[in-house]
């Protein structure tokens, strides 16, 4: 312990050579570079059907395991498979893996076979009408043609289940069963057919919880990975909405989906996430939360540097502005990257209400920041070192109301910010119905009956209430957590020199936040590394039809959202210009 | 050099200098006008802002021919290794004393304003923990903040010059030509010391890159603060008429404890300490970070954060060598604010004579070989 | 980066351990003080005199503060006081605070009140000068003059309708701006008016009324027999001698004169209206006219400066002529004679009234000139911007020569509303329409 401690203090005041590392920077994009983004239409027009198996399940990606994956060990004697399959299941003393042996006749030869799946994880409906029935039936029936491998006959012939593949490996049937696949297994054939006949019980989409909007879309996130793709790609209809999969954990193979639009995301942006994802190797993945953390820039700067999303209509929009999603299986929140201190201040609700309301939503959200992070600073800095700035009426009735209250003003206010945190947090965890009613023993209960006790002072329930409603107003859930955590910083600076404390607590705050990138992107971004159109498109909002621009920073390849003239109607020569994007469009 | 892919725009570049130039108005800058040119402090302070403009003009036209290059490479173009250091060590010296004055004079009227019984050592770590941090964090992070929070201090600065308008009195500031002509436009030439701040954009060259960006980040940063300079000599001087307004310290604190507005509204100096104290971080981090940098590369040094610590400590123990207030304000004023003309323009003037000159004899001398 | 946390972590622990939180103050281990009075001392050279606030006693937290109500008959328990005698007023505050428990705080003064005879011996000068450099003291607090002891003064004070009695110093010397009476004299302007080269300090004047019956009311106590006026008009008083009993014996009214370091002069509240006039200050205010038509009665206007006023200054044979030009608005508040000077008569009234204001305008300025030397309006500084450079304009010594300084005034008064009524209609009587008497 000590020796570590000398060895830190030792590398305090030595040098040591700095391992250089390259750092990841979003530069602009190679085409934008060359020949400034006029050219992205010529490139749109790629052959469709490419794309369009670009949609299956990523073809490519699935080949690329295959290329350098496992060995191809499934055995040409049933028996030997069946034998490692019940090895690696642990069969009999693993419940729910089931193992049903049948025969099936082709060309009027039997075969034996057997299949393997889990209960529970798989559509009995399915593998009993769509597997067992066809190979135990339908393989007596006459075959017109004449396939030359019973694995080709079975898969064109026999099978009418609509996804099925064919592995030569033991691992990845096992990887398919795992995730709620059914292996088959027939002898003499050197490989394995998995169907996909997932049925595992979950929940429904429903209302978003967390990030609940008047207007706009009411459907959340659920916990399956092909639900949420499907939510997002419901919204987008673009056949360049890519959605590349790739497992992560070493034993838990989480399938997960690497989402962006081809013809707007900035590729380094692309490649750099899909390495950070590749270069993961944990065991377990339980939700996106680990993911975050694990690809996440810095681990210490108190604010999310990824977006979280539980609603598609966010993503969707994230994902039109040039960012890649990344959903997880078995997480209903998505993973949006990279994203700006600003943009966590942004709600959906934005760009659903008209203009004017929601310049003062965004108004009333900064107010809230401020208002969470440095009001409860300030107030013991006013309090303790600039007295003469309280107008001298609310001087006194603080004076009155401070004077029965034995602890001095720090302690006052922290006494009451943990105790505000203790709410918050039982109010979580206390079962659905009484929640509400805790919060309202806690703000008004305990508030009142520690005012009439004379430990703290209603000046600073005030104080502390409007600290939490600040912090509530904050859209993103981390952000308000972030600045909650900084809070604390806050109090104590002001405690120790008032303005002087807070005001150096927000330079260094900021000196931080400046240098901090997430994926590339500047975190301050787009005032701090200033770029085209950050307040007014950014921070303020102008009327959705002039919203012309992706924001600069994203080094987007196609920067422009919508023409300069998208209200057609507005005048004729828009008309025109609408009827020749939509031309060059097609 | 690891920084050197770091390239800033206009308006960053421009942030930094407004700061760099305008920091001084906290301090005692309209006191020093007013001092001087008596009720004309504002003409001596709109004539060193024309002064310094013309000579910028100069410069920039001169150092078209060395785009990209700053002091030291200059230096080391003409005198190779020993003339980059002679240069360095000049430029080091230069702005580790101001960067320390200032960091005291900071300090102390910080504590004369909201902490008057703390210890002033414990009041300038405050500062030299910002300072410290920003140097860490490197120039590009400094220079995104200043773009960042420039707005914001022109913006307070701004709130107190119209929040005193009620005691604005067109008479304070006659008559017209005040201490007389010879003392605004003679010996108040040397005031354009003021302007010496100027002396990082020559030193942040090599993150510009263009000449064009150097030349348009460089007017606009002495456009808006020769804005800020004139209006506030102009609003102390028309609030406080001139022989009261050389008693007082810290103008623009004095006029911001004039504020009020009803009963409500009122007292709000201490806000302005915020604007003033990280108007005073910027700074400082900048200019700390250009002591190391400038002694990094006059040494060739490959890193400068191992020097950050160190250099701290030289800044903050010159920092206390005055022995009160007033030295340290007589040193910043007497010593540096005019004499630091000669660093900033009359050294870059020479440089760029003598390299331009050695170019062109280079450039003969090719032309003839060929 | 683990580095620099680490260092900017030992950094901030030890600022900490240094801190022990210096200048940290608690709201409620201080005491502030409202009001500063200040006298010549017996045993001493000053005899201060302390208000404070006692929060506790308003009322407000509503906590336990329910005993309150009840409030002793002419007490005020929201204000304590407390009167000391010390060389000086930093080394007061230091022995007040061996009394009171909790430290005296300065940066709530509203107001600082000299005796008389401190103004005059020219020791207030001084004691202002020496005290701005005081962060505490805020340079819009208001220096007034007491007529008599500034101690009876702020213990005449007792405020009764606000419960927060710093709010009665705010509102009762901002009421300038519907009475006219004072100035309001904030402590910037003052102590800038006392080094300025071209203009001269006024501060307001209070005083304590000591009249306990209507008995005792004279007409001698005003200045209306030197203004040859039957019966004092609304102006013609002091601070302290307006006949009036009530529960608050603190008046504030007029001005004092300042040359230099040294008051030289009292105003009253008429004159202290035209001195707002002329600097251009005033607000609007009930003014009595006397009836041009039938004397003995009275039309009373609310009178309103709508432009600022003009000054044209040269000099005649070495000596000032300063020209003053005021423009005034009117409404009729009150007409008792019963005529129609809406509508007919509106001329001669409005002539009428000029010539009443300019007469009492130029009675001001002689006696400012004459009287006191003082050039309290700032006539220098118009004057200043004659000169080219400094010295041209110290040498000319411009308050030397305002002793000699002659005027002229022209007031421009317009009728602009009349109120509600738009015409008088004659009184009905058993013998016709009865003329007012």
């Amino acid at each position: 312990m000590l020796a570590n401690f000398r060895k830190t203090l030792a590398r305090l005041f030595t040098f040591e050579e700095p391992k250089t590392k390259e750092r990841f920077i979003l530069k602009e994009t190679e085409e934008e570079m060359a020949e400034g983004g006029q050219k992205e239409q010529d490139k749109k027009v790629e052959p469709r059907k490419k794309k369009n198996e670009g949609l299956q399940l990523n073809k490519k990606s699935g080949e690329n395991e295959e290329n350098k994956g496992p060995k191809p060990d499934i055995s040409k004697a049933l028996s030997e498979n069946m034998e490692r399959i019940k090895d690696i299941y642990s069969i009999p003393t693993n419940g729910d893996a089931v193992l049903r042996e049948f025969d099936l006749v082709v060309k009027n030869k039997v075969i034996p076979a057997f299949m393997v799946f889990f209960d529970g994880m798989t559509d009995r409906k399915v593998i009993n009408d769509d597997i067992l029935q066809p190979l135990m039936l339908l393989s007596n029936l006459d075959i017109k043609s004449d396939e030359k491998s019973i694995a080709d006959y079975i898969r064109s012939h026999i099978l009418p289940h609509n996804q099925l593949k064919e592995f030569k490996a033991i691992e990845q049937v096992v990887q398919g069963v795992n995730f709620g696949g059914c292996g088959i297994f027939i002898d003499g054939v050197d490989s394995a057919f998995v169907a996909d006949v997932k049925g595992w019980e979950h929940r429904a989409v429903e209302r978003p919880n967390t990030e609940q909007t008047i207007r706009g879309p009411q459907e959340g996130f659920t916990e399956l990975l092909r639900a949420n793709t499907a939510l997002i790609r419901k919204i987008l209809n673009d056949e360049d909405l890519i959605a590349e999969s790739l497992t992560i954990g070493r034993r838990s193979r989480t399938p997960c989906s690497m989402m962006y639009i081809k013809d707007i995301t900035n590729d380094s942006l692309v490649k750099e996430v899909r390495r950070r994802l590749k270069s993961i190797k944990v065991d377990y993945l339980f939700d996106s939360g680990e993911l975050e953390q694990l690809i996440e820039d810095s681990s210490f700067l108190p604010v999310p540097q990824i977006m979280v999303t539980e609603r598609p209509d966010k993503a969707a929009s994230m994902l039109a502005e040039g960012k890649v999603v990344v959903v997880m299986h078995g997480s209903p929140f998505a993973l949006c990257m990279p994203v700006t201190n600003n943009e966590l201040l942004h709600s959906p609700e934005d760009s659903y209400v008209r203009f004017p309301y929601a310049n003062l939503l965004r108004f009333v959200r900064i107010m809230g920041v401020f208002l969470s992070l440095l009001l409860p600073g300030l107030y013991v800095a006013i309090t303790n070192y600039h007295q003469e700035m309280i107008p001298t009426s609310l001087l006194f009735a603080i004076e009155a109301s401070r004077e029965r209250v034995p602890f001095p003003s720090v302690v006052e206010i922290l006494i009451m910010e943990i105790s505000f945190e203790l709410i918050r947090e039982a109010g979580i965890r206390i079962p659905g119905p009484i929640g509400p009613t805790l919060g309202i023993i806690g703000a008004l209960i305990l508030g009142q009956a520690a005012v009439a006790a004379n430990i703290v002072s209603p000046i600073l329930i005030i104080i502390v209430a409007v600290t939490g409603i600040g912090s509530f107003a904050i859209p993103n859930f981390a952000l308000a957590l972030g600045f909650r955590v900084l809070r604390y910083a806050y109090i104590l600076l002001g405690a120790i020199a008032g303005f002087l404390g807070i005001t150096t607590g927000l330079f260094l705050q900021g000196i931080w936040f400046v240098s901090e990138k997430s994926f590339g992107v500047p975190y301050m971004a787009p005032f701090a590394s200033k770029t085209a159109g950050g307040i007014a498109d950014q921070f303020a909002r102008p009327p959705f039809w002039k919203q012309e621009k992706r924001a600069d920073y994203m080094n987007v390849k196609d920067a422009r959202k919508q023409p300069h003239i998208s209200r057609g109607w507005k005048s004729q020569e828009g008309e025109d210009q609408k009827e020749e994007d939509d031309d060059a469009g097609k | 050099m690891q920084e050197s892919k770091i390239v800033f725009g206009k308006w960053e570049t421009a942030a930094l200098l407004i700061n760099a130039l305008n920091v001084q108005v906290f301090l005692n800058f309209p006191r020093t006008m007013a001092e001087r040119g008596g009720t004309a402090g504002w003409i001596l302070a709109a004539y060193i802002s024309v002064l310094a403009f013309l000579l910028f003009l100069l410069i920039s036209r001169l150092y078209s021919r060395f785009e990209g290059k700053d002091l030291l490479d200059l230096g080391e173009y003409i005198g190779g290794s020993a003339g980059r250091i002679i240069v360095g060590i000049i430029i080091l010296i230069h702005i580790t004393f101001i960067i320390s004055i200032i960091l005291r004079e900071f300090a102390e009227d910080m504590k004369v304003i909201s902490l008057p019984a703390s210890p002033i050592s414990f009041v300038i770590l405050f500062f030299l923990s910002g300072m410290i941090a920003g140097a860490y964090a490197g120039i590009e992070a400094i220079v995104r903040f200043h773009a960042f929070i420039v707005p914001i201090i022109l913006a307070g600065y701004l709130i107190i010059i119209g929040g005193v308008a009620p005691y604005y009195n067109i008479s304070n500031i006659m008559p017209i030509l005040g201490n007389g002509a010879y003392a605004i436009f003679g010996s108040g030439f040397f005031r354009i010391s003021s302007f010496s701040g100027l002396i990082a954009l020559f030193l942040l060259f090599p993150f510009i890159k263009t000449g064009k960006n150097f030349k348009s980040a460089g007017s606009l940063a002495i456009g808006i603060s020769s804005g800020v300079l004139i209006t506030s000599a102009l609003t102390f001087l028309l609030v406080f008429p001139y022989p009261s307004a050389i008693e007082g310290f810290l103008p623009i604190f004095q006029l911001a404890r004039l504020i009020n507005y009803g009963r409500f509204f009122q007292r709000v100096e201490s806000i302005f300490v915020m604007i003033w104290a990280i108007a005073a971080l910027l700074y400082l981090s900048m200019g700390f970070f250009l002591i190391v940098y400038v002694f990094s590369k006059t040494f060739r040094l490959e890193y400068y954060r191992p020097l950050i610590i160190p250099m701290a400590i030289i800044v903050f123990a010159i920092s206390l060598w005055p022995k009160n207030l007033m030295s340290a304000i007589a040193m910043e004023t007497v010593y540096f604010r005019s004499a630091a003309w000669a660093v900033t323009f009359g050294m870059t003037l020479l440089l760029l004579l003598v390299a331009g000159a050695m170019k062109k004899r280079n450039h003969r001398k090719e032309g003839d070989r060929k | 980066m683990k580095r620099t946390a680490a260092f900017l972590l030992m950094l901030a622990a030890t600022c900490t351990l240094l801190s022990g939180c210096y200048d940290g103050k608690e709201i409620d281990d201080q005491t502030y003080v409202i009001a500063i009075g200040l006298d010549k001392g017996e045993t001493n050279k000053l005899r201060m005199t302390l208000q404070y606030a006692i929060p506790l006693a308003m009322g407000s937290s509503g906590v336990s503060g329910g005993g309150g109500g009840g409030g002793g008959e002419g007490e005020s328990k929201s204000i304590g006081s407390m009167t000391l005698e010390c060389p000086s007023v930093y080394s007061g505050l230091n022995m007040v605070n061996n009394s009171v428990g909790k430290q005296v705080n300065l940066s709530h003064a509203k107001v600082m009140v000299f005796s008389e005879d401190l103004a005059k011996d020219g020791r207030m000068v001084m004691l202002t000068r020496a005290i701005t450099r005081g962060k505490e003291f805020r340079p819009n607090m208001v220096v007034a003059v007491s007529r008599g002891s500034a101690e009876d003064y702020l213990k005449s004070i007792k405020p009764r309708q606000e419960a927060d009695p710093s709010k009665y110093y705010e509102l009762k010397f901002s009421g300038y701006k519907y009475t006219g009476f004072i100035d309001q004299t904030q402590l910037h302007d003052f102590f800038i008016k006392e080094e300025s080269t071209g203009a001269q300090a006024v501060a307001a004047l209070v005083g304590v009324n000591t009249k306990n019956s209507t008995k005792e009311f004279s007409v001698g106590e005003s200045s209306a027999p030197q203004k040859n006026r039957p019966v004092p008009f609304e102006g013609d008083y002091l601070a302290g001698n307006l006949p009036k009993v009530g529960d608050i014996k603190g008046e504030a009214m007029g001005l004092a004169v300042f040359n230099g370091p040294k008051m030289v002069g009292e105003l009253d509240g008429e004159e202290s209206t035209h001195y707002l006039m002329v600097t251009g200050k005033y607000g609007h205010a009930y003014v009595t006219f006397p009836d041009p038509i039938k004397k003995d009665f009275y039309i009373v206007v609310n009178l309103k400066q709508s432009r600022r006023p003009t000054y044209k200054i040269k000099l005649v044979d070495g000596k000032p002529n300063i020209k003053v030009e005021i423009k005034l608005e009117a409404d009729y508040m009150s007409i008792q004679s019963g005529i129609n000077y809406e509508s007919e008569y509106n001329d001669i009234f409005e002539r009428s009234a000029e010539k009443y204001l300019e007469e009492g305008i130029k009675r001001l300025l002689n006696r400012t000139s004459a009287e006191f030397h003082s050039d309290i309006f700032g006539f220098g500084n118009q004057y200043k911007s004659r000169f080219l450079t400094w010295d041209q304009w110290k040498n000319f010594q411009w308050l030397d020569r305002y002793k000699n300084s002659t005027f002229e005034v022209a007031v421009d008064v317009k009728v602009r509303r009349t109120g509600l009524t738009i015409r008088n209609a004659p009184i009905q009587g058993s013998e016709g329409e009865v003329q007012s008497p």
